[in-house]
């Protein structure tokens, strides 16, 4: 998968994917490893190359907590949002599912980067700005379905 | 002659007096038992041994199937709102889930 492909670095000539590229460092992941865990500091964003993310929650289940799915991300997709925003904490657990692959682009080089090439920087933050603005809407949609369920049964 | 006869008959009829009276007050009646009313059976009691027909053991999911349940659950309702992102609509938006979960 090329890296102008993916939803983060759309609009990025190859030659500024490349750059981008240049400052991550690949890693492989075997089925059950852990990326990341909530609460976790968050100096790095995540590109999935190849395989899937699991990102999850605790919720508890009869008495146990239990990882639940939230999302998933595959080839193209980016977890760990949460290093580029303060408090740079993740606030998801992520884990493959299966062999992945993923390109680790620590935060301060990324934010060194972007600060010196602002028309990159401009192209990335909206790329940025979108993903997150769909995901916020999926969530929303969600979650008014949810809520929509706890009115037809309570108030019937 | 005759005397013995007389007593010999006597006696005999005697015997058979007495042995329809020992038979009579011996007897046993054997009698079919009146049929019983229907009755659930109940089971003797075993300690320290769970009750293996409790509907409460049927009804309950084991965990990892409810896990799955719940997997699918999101993922049904994170297509349902990208759906919605793309055409939003009222009717997209309340779209009906095939989800275990709810139902």
């Amino acid at each position: 998968m090329r890296l102008a492909q993916s939803e983060l670095f759309a609009d990025l000539t190859d030659g500024e994917a490349k750059a981008i590229e240049s400052l991550g460092v690949p890693i492989r992941l075997v089925g059950g490893d852990v990326l990341f865990d909530l609460g976790g500091v968050a100096d790095s964003l995540y590109l999935v190359v190849q395989g899937r993310v699991a990102l999850t929650m605790p919720i508890t289940v009869r008495g146990r907590e239990q990882d639940v799915l939230v999302e998933e991300r595959g080839p193209g997709q980016t977890v760990g949002w949460s290093a580029l925003i303060p408090p740079h904490r993740f606030t998801l657990k992520a884990s493959a599912p299966l062999g992945t692959e993923v390109l680790a682009i620590p935060r301060t080089a990324l934010s060194a980067h972007l600060e010196a090439n602002p028309a990159v920087g401009y192209r990335v933050a909206r790329n940025v700005a979108s993903v997150i603005g769909q995901r916020l809407q999926v969530v929303q949609a969600m979650w008014l379905r949810e809520m929509q369920r706890v009115v037809t049964l309570t108030m019937p | 002659m005759e005397m013995f006869l007389m007593v010999a008959s006597m006696s005999l009829f005697g015997l058979a007096i007495c042995s329809l009276a020992f038979a009579a007050a011996t007897r046993t009646d054997v009698t079919e038992p009146a049929a019983q009313p229907d009755r659930v059976p109940v089971p003797a009691p075993q300690f320290f041994v769970r009750d293996v027909t409790s509907p409460e053991l049927h009804t309950m999911v084991p965990i990892e199937a409810l896990l799955l349940q719940i997997e699918r659950h999101v993922r049904l309702e994170q297509a349902a709102g990208e759906s919605f992102h793309f055409a939003p609509t009222a009717e997209s938006l309340h779209m009906k889930t095939v989800s275990e979960l709810v139902h």
